[in-house]
């Protein structure tokens, strides 16, 4: 049944079904209104599409900003639907009733946990089958190569700037607090056990997963968007050995070499700061830092940072291939590849930080 | 190769998390050597059950058996790799295969040859025009010497004189090599000159509705009377498949 409008005074009846071929229609029947408060009455239209919901949609905003309002009423919940998309209509019946607010917000909240767990199946799976390619694959020398320089060599200059400032920053914010009780000796000591434990690996990690998870998304987004992951397939390459396994190689290598690169500029930056505003001599803020430090916090650094490296090289590759669509599914892919790898670095080091206080000899809690 | 579809059915979920359904049920056969094109309308499933077949999706439901043998599949728009030159494109998925190094090379060039791009085969292809860039992939897709080839719309994007110099190249291979192939197309005139067989599939959901084997001789004149009826027959069937909502 095509659709029909009915002018009724302010009343304006839908009947039938609307679709693009009625936008003409429905745009003059709308645009002529000059009431200032119209009713759009649905009761008797069985359905509409996106082409004229977003019609109304944005004759009805254009409306307002002249003290217009059009109000939509007696919408059945496919036409609710349809309008969900767009939200900022002025619509007292699309608020769904009392009684089916609280199943409409259970039914997002279990989409919203649904789609949640989806990801992280999906992200464990990939995972799991990215590791058995590891185990199980040859290694692409020229391709990892090209990997290690963009993800490591390129990174070493903003790694060190960062680092360095995070460290005179700590070193200054500690140096300041403690020298009011007299203890700004203790200030390399702090400084080198936040660089080491936390700060270098995390800060390297998340420099990372900006520069190289994000890139690594859109290259393989890229690739889904112009088929050439499909040619790969159809060729019967294993997608995880020629995609994902030279990533997460080139990161496991280079991942430990700038944390430990990090923690010295950190402690650089210390160094810095002591002996710009705490006048403490360098040869004193290095003996204390060694008197601080033992291997074992060097090495933590390092073990973390094959957990990061697993975590931005997978996340990354997983959300690219994840896209569906065009373009702008790379866009998000690269979004979500930097916003989890990120989350999921914090996640692991809150772990990883419940098994340092174990594992470190001469710290107990 | 042959191959066969016995009740096939595919479906996603839309917006509204809804399952729809696009394909089925399907059945279909293929001989060994035929080169039959699917037919129909935008959107009416035939990429997703080319895709199904090439094991690219899986399907919901159905059966598809066939004769082991090689695949080769030639995508829309060509899906060469930009970072490998024509003559690496084309011989990577022999060397995928495991061949030597020296039998890639050749079987590369006769088959550059054959496409006649043998001049440009250090060229990246972003430094082709679209046709070469398409015969480059073609080339890729038949180097391996594949028992069934899948084409989905390869000349879509071209101009119309030289979407028809690759059709009779595509067809003068396809006869020579007696692959089977499988083509995707929404142009009639395209799917007439160079199938021995006409599947039309109409939409919501894909389905087939006309299957006819040609009994135009070969080479085909596209101005002979027989010709043009054929092709007004299958453009009256194609039209009466399109959504009158749109057309009106």
């Amino acid at each position: 049944m095509k659709g029909e409008i009915v002018h009724d005074g302010d009343i304006i009846s839908f009947t039938g079904r609307f679709n693009i071929t009625d936008i003409r229609e429905v745009t003059s029947s709308l645009e002529g209104i000059t009431a200032s408060e119209t009713i759009l009455n649905f009761t008797n239209c069985k359905s509409i599409d996106a082409s004229i919901a977003a019609r109304i949609w944005s004759v009805s905003e254009a409306k307002k900003r002249k003290g217009i309002s059009l109000l939509c009423q007696s919408m059945n919940t496919d036409i609710q639907k349809t309008f969900a998309r767009f939200r900022a209509i002025d619509n007292r019946s699309i608020a769904p009733a009392p009684k089916r607010t609280l199943l409409y917000n259970f039914e997002d909240i279990g989409d919203r946990v649904l789609a949640t767990w989806d990801t992280v199946s999906g992200l464990l799976s990939f995972t799991a089958q990215a590791f058995r390619a590891l185990f199980s694959g040859k290694v692409r020398g020229p391709i990892t190569a090209y990997y290690m320089e963009q993800s490591g060599v390129m990174a070493v200059p903003i790694v060190i700037a960062l680092n360095w400032l995070m460290g005179v920053v700590l070193g200054y914010q500690a140096g300041y607090q403690m020298k009011q009780f007299g203890g700004e000796l203790f200030m390399p000591a702090l400084l080198a056990y936040s660089i080491c434990w936390e700060i270098g690996p995390m800060m390297t990690a998340v420099l990372v997963a900006g520069r190289s998870g994000s890139a690594f998304a859109a290259e393989i987004g890229t690739m889904k968007v112009r088929q050439e992951i499909d040619a790969l397939e159809v060729m019967g390459f294993n997608l995880y050995g020629y995609v994902v396994t030279p990533k997460m190689i080139a990161l496991f290598i280079v991942m430990p070499l700038l944390v430990t690169v990090a923690n010295f500029a950190g402690m650089a930056g210390g160094l810095a700061a002591g002996g710009f505003f705490l006048k403490m001599p360098s040869a004193v803020y290095i003996a204390e830092v060694r008197k601080a430090l033992i291997p074992f916090d060097l090495y933590w650094g390092v073990v973390k940072s094959f957990f990061y490296s697993t975590i931005i090289s997978v996340t990354g590759s997983y959300m690219g291939m994840r896209v569906r669509g065009g373009p702008a599914a790379v866009g998000k892919a690269t979004t979500s590849a930097v916003v989890v790898s990120i989350f999921l670095v914090i996640l692991v080091d809150a772990l990883l930080s419940l098994v340092f206080v174990h594992l470190r000899p001469g710290l107990s809690l | 190769m042959s191959l066969s579809i016995m009740n096939l059915e595919k479906s996603y979920s839309d917006i509204s998390g809804k399952n729809l359904r696009v394909l089925g049920p399907i059945d279909l056969s293929v001989q060994n050597g035929e080169f039959v094109c699917l037919l129909g309308p935008t959107g009416c499933g035939k990429t997703t059950l080319l895709r199904v077949i090439s094991g690219l999706e899986q399907a919901d439901c159905g059966e598809i058996s066939s004769e082991k043998g090689r695949l080769g599949y030639v995508f829309q728009q060509g899906a060469l790799f930009p970072w490998m030159n024509i003559e690496s494109n084309i011989k990577f998925p022999l060397k995928a295969a495991g061949m030597a190094a020296d039998l890639c090379r050749s079987k590369a060039e006769e088959i550059l040859d054959l496409v006649g791009l043998y001049e440009f085969r250090k060229s990246f292809p972003h430094e082709l025009s679209g046709g070469m860039q398409q015969r480059t992939a073609l080339a890729r897709g038949l180097v391996t010497g594949p028992d069934l080839l899948l084409l989905d719309e390869p000349f879509a994007s071209l101009d119309t004189r030289t979407g028809i110099n690759l059709q009779e190249m595509l067809r003068n291979l396809c006869r020579r090599l007696s692959t089977t192939v499988i083509f995707v197309t929404h142009n009639i005139e395209e799917a007439v000159y160079l199938s021995d067989r006409i599947v039309v599939m109409g939409h919501r959901p894909g389905r087939i509705v006309r299957d006819e084997s040609l009994s135009l001789e070969w080479p085909r004149n596209r101005l002979s009377s027989t010709f043009t009826e054929v092709l007004l027959s299958f453009r009256h069937t194609f039209e009466e498949l399109v959504d009158p909502s749109i057309s009106s």
